[in-house]
């Protein structure tokens, strides 16, 4: 509760909040498994900034003299029934799931935030917002998110807002426990009692607890909106081709899993490499900022 | 006393790594019980009387990393060098152990009859159904009602003073000839405090036990030991039988703690004794005398050396260079010169 | 404890009821005319204006949502004008792939993950703990179908020792049911496994440090009955909420799964339904899943009743 004694006084000296924050990096680093999450989240971020430089082909341009061509020197990860360059399809690839992600969780982290804030401070408010949360919740990920996904068509912007739709009830749940907790607080009955206005209360006071737990979440919602968005081209019900995400291409490689097993394999490294740097990177937060966590491991 | 005791401490080091370095939380300590005495074990908060009792026992997670030095003799052997199934057959056994907590003590899933029954199934290799007569019987014991039923509660259905005494039947089970009593009474209201404290006197007499009482109270000490040991930051500072130590204390340390009894005697107008300053850390153990920081005495030599544990009269052992010096009686204004002589010896 | 169910059951309502509203919501999202989309661009006015009377598209909003739920609470849950036939004959159909494919999958993951977890526990910051924490993390990192096409790339292709795909029903026998599904059931269990297995892994941490514990040891109890009886039961309640929710997570990621190895479970008539715009059928078996999820809920609760006495007598 160090972060709220310090709002409530209003005294957050430079130095003091500057000696907070070393210590958390430190240990940040400390942390090997966390800096290992972060090494290949920024990897990926940096072959999504960087794709048209690392590969010389379109990942749209059809080669017919080199269909299903395996591996090789001039093709990395071999081509497709169309004769395009796995590797570059691979490549843009990860700009679907990285513009994806990002979307789903800057959507996410804003309305959860606004509805778990407003949740926990206005009682009334809670019992309608928590009950369309848990019916909201009462789907499985996949199954809401293809739902919406029948409704609206296959397109890229609508993955995006099916996921939102999907995962802002759990960050406004993890929002509104940590805005619970402080609200809770003596001194925020005192605040109350002495005539504070809401508004202040809720983001002067309540907001900044908020935001561990709301990073935390964000985190692994980045990653599981990868993995779904890929379940969901794979099916067919996401990005629609000839636009490459690694769903996709994972669909066009599964009729031709014998013939060109490199379809398969390769973008779903791509994947596995994103998601197990968000969930590493997650962890690591974790362990950083929920102190709760931190206690049970020692 | 010349009987060979029953528990004999030797040099004993406990040492566990923490987040900033290894830090040795019990420092060379040395006492024994004898069959039938009660030994008290006092300090303040962190002083190692509670590292003391689990290393005895070896009570520390196998990855907590934490190293034992020296020996333990108990019964003709050596509990800290022998293996973990030897140990394990005397642990609830021949030494048992009470907690302080009784609610986080028992566990919060299993009636109290089944916890109590299992420490006689596995060492006396008795039957279910023998067991659990026998449960009953000690619950009997123990002084809880109706025991016939109760040995189907759950924790959770039964008082503070019913769960200590639930701890205490466990602990009883298996007829120790050693029991460790970790702050049994604090935990619990005053009045319960007593009826506790009486129940374990009695069956100590019984069964001819030998008893180590840790506590941070001395009124219990005064009332249930016959010797006393006093801790501070990992070492005994003073022992002594315990009318001596009521008496006539000669470690600065031990007037503090006396002089910080809470007393219904209505005469004594001056406020209650605070020890000045704060126990150091572990992390930073002084160089010389560990009290001296806190000391109204200290001098250079205190700062400078740390005093052995040396004899001071029949039974008695004090860690201080100036045992001989001082006469210690209540009475004294110690704190205002504490707080000056810290200041410039020490600054 | 018939007063708690019933309190239980009872606080469920609402959530069903939002549960209703959101399902048809989504179905009712479809921009422009359903009936169009339905028969696609050839169809006649005719036709269409059939079809929207027959779904009843001319009704205001409300009215639909009410013919709906009245239909649903009669065991009704519409019908599909692709298959020709009731929704809930459809589903029952597709029923038995699903039912087996997720239960086989959520007793491979119980199985390993809960040993894998104690051991784990009890072996903190060991090689062994960090080789298992390892693999879960990956576990929890790995799209299900993409585990899947790699099985089928590595035993159906390569050593030829499973079919790729399809379906058996248990009643051509069990070895050749297991067969065919065993494959499935290992891809789909694995996330959920990794994930009981994390839990069950910081449960157990978080329940080896209380001190009913250092009291179970002080007894002289061995390692393994200071584990399993003292310690996994306590540790047992955040598991079991875990392995609640794994259910429905499974449920869900039947849909790919059986997609990948083409079972004819409910997941591929979902599926399907979507690429047909079936959309009476999606709507059918979305709530059902969903329904089915807050009853396997319940069942939680029920079940930390049967775990935890505190909750056994403080509800009852």
């Amino acid at each position: 509760m160090e972060t709220s004694s310090v709002t409530i006084t209003g005294t957050t000296t430079a130095s003091h909040a500057r000696g907070r924050r070393s210590i958390l990096i430190r240990r940040f680093l400390a942390n090997r498994l966390a800096v290992t999450g972060s090494i290949l989240v920024a990897c990926i971020a940096l072959v999504c900034l960087l794709a048209p430089l690392l590969t010389s082909y379109d990942p749209l341009e059809m080669m017919v003299q080199d269909r299903l061509k395996p591996p090789g020197s001039s093709h990395w990860f071999g081509t497709d029934d169309f004769g395009r360059d796995v590797f570059s399809r691979v490549v843009y690839g990860s700009r679907i799931s990285m513009l994806v992600g990002f979307s789903v969780v800057a959507i996410t982290s804003a309305i959860g935030l606004l509805f778990g804030l407003y949740s926990a401070y206005y009682r009334r408010l809670d019992n309608l917002l928590m009950r369309i949360n848990d019916g909201l919740m009462a789907f499985p990920a996949i199954l809401l998110a293809i739902a919406i996904m029948a409704a609206l068509g296959p397109k890229m912007s609508n993955v995006i807002v099916a996921l939102s739709v999907v995962y802002t009830p759990t960050v406004a749940r993890a929002v509104r426990s940590a805005a619970i907790t402080v609200r809770e607080q003596t001194y925020i009955e005192a605040i109350r009692a002495l005539g504070g206005k809401a508004q202040r209360i809720i983001w002067r006071h309540m907001a900044p607890n908020c935001l561990s737990p709301l990073i935390i979440q964000a985190t692994f919602i980045f990653a599981y909106a990868v993995i779904i968005e890929a379940s969901l081209s794979f099916l067919g019900a996401g990005t629609p081709p000839p636009e490459p995400s690694w769903g996709n291409i994972l669909n066009d490689g599964r009729t031709l899993l014998k013939q060109a097993w490199w379809m398969t394999v390769f973008p779903g490294i791509a994947i596995m490499i994103t998601v197990l740097g968000l969930n590493l990177l997650g962890d690591g937060l974790r362990d950083l900022l929920d102190p709760h966590t931190n206690k049970a491991k020692r | 006393m010349n009987r060979t005791p029953l528990l004999d401490v030797k040099h004993l080091r406990t040492r566990f790594p923490t987040e900033r370095g290894e830090v040795t939380a019990v420092d060379g300590v040395s006492f024994q019980v004898y069959a039938g005495e009660t030994v008290g074990l006092v300090g303040e908060s962190g002083c190692g009387k509670s590292v003391t009792s689990l290393s005895i026992l070896r009570l520390f997670g196998k990855h907590s990393g934490t190293r034992l030095e020296g020996e333990i003799n108990f019964e003709g052997k050596n509990l800290l060098t022998m293996s973990l199934e030897e140990i394990q057959k005397i642990r609830g056994n021949r030494i048992s152990m009470i907690f302080q907590d009784p609610m986080s003590s028992l566990n919060p899933v299993l009636t109290i009859g089944d916890q109590i029954a299992e420490s006689i199934i596995r060492h006396q290799g008795a039957s279910k159904k023998a067991a659990l007569e026998k449960t009953v019987e000690m619950l009997r014991l123990v002084g809880i009602p109706s025991p016939e039923q109760r040995v189907f509660d759950y924790p959770h259905q039964l008082s503070g003073g019913m769960r200590q005494r639930v701890m205490i039947a466990m602990g009883l089970s298996c007829q120790p000839k050693l029991l460790i009593a970790d702050e049994p009474t604090t935990a619990l209201d005053v009045t319960i405090q007593a009826q506790i404290l009486d129940l374990m006197l009695e069956v100590k007499e019984r069964l001819n036990m030998g008893m180590i009482l840790i506590t941070h109270d001395l009124g219990v000490v005064a009332e249930v030991c016959s010797r006393v040991l006093v801790m501070y930051l990992g070492q005994i500072v003073e022992e002594a039988p315990v009318e001596t130590l009521f008496e006539h204390p000669k470690h600065p340390y031990t007037v503090g703690l006396l002089r910080s009894i809470p007393t219904l005697e209505g005469n004594r107008s001056e406020k209650l004794h605070v020890i000045e300053g704060m126990v150091p850390s572990l992390h930073q153990i002084p160089q010389g005398c560990r009290f001296a920081q806190r000391c109204p005495y200290a001098d250079r030599l205190c700062f400078d050396q740390a005093p052995d544990l040396t004899e001071a009269g029949r039974d008695h052992k004090v860690r201080c260079w100036h045992q001989d010096k001082l006469s210690l009686e209540g009475g004294m204004e110690l704190a205002f010169e504490t707080r000056e002589r810290r200041e410039t010896l020490s600054g | 404890m018939g007063k708690y169910i019933l309190k239980r059951i009872v606080s469920l309502l609402p959530v069903l009821l939002v549960v209703a509203v959101v399902d048809f919501i989504i179905i009712h999202l479809t921009p422009g005319d359903p009936a169009a989309v339905m028969l696609g661009s050839q169809a006649t006015e005719e036709e269409l204006a059939k079809l929207r009377d027959q779904l009843g598209l001319n009704l205001p909003i409300y009215s639909q949502f009410g013919h709906w739920i009245l239909g649903v609470l009669q065991g009704n849950l519409g019908w599909s004008i692709f298959m020709d036939m009731p929704v809930t004959q459809a589903i029952w159909e597709h029923l038995g792939p699903t039912v087996s494919l997720t239960l086989i999958a959520e007793v491979i993951a119980v199985l390993f993950a809960i040993p894998l977890g104690v051991m784990a526990a009890n072996r903190r910051g060991s090689w062994m703990d960090q080789s298992f924490m390892m693999l879960a993390l990956l576990g929890i990192s790995l799209p299900s179908f993409w585990i899947g096409l790699n099985l089928i790339l590595l035993f159906a292709v390569q050593l030829n020792w499973l079919p790729a795909a399809g379906y058996q029903p248990l009643s051509s026998g069990l070895a050749n049911h297991l067969k065919y599904l065993i494959m499935p059931a290992v891809s789909l269990g694995i996330m959920q496994g990794a994930l009981i297995a994390r839990m069950t892994r910081s449960s157990m941490l978080e329940v080896l440090n209380e001190n009913f514990i250092r009291t179970a040891e002080a007894k002289g109890l061995k390692l393994r009955v200071v584990t399993y009886k003292h310690a996994l039961r306590n540790a047992m309640i955040p598991i079991v909420t875990v392995i609640g929710l794994s259910f429905a997570t499974l449920i869900g990621g039947a849909v790919v799964t059986e997609t990948v190895f083409n079972i004819p479970g409910i997941g591929k008539l979902i599926v399907n339904s979507v690429l047909r715009r079936d959309y009476e059928v999606i709507q059918g078996a979305v709530l059902l899943i969903a329904a089915a999820y807050v009853l396997i809920n319940l069942l939680v609760d029920l079940l930390y009743a049967y775990i935890d006495p505190r909750v056994r007598y403080d509800k009852s």
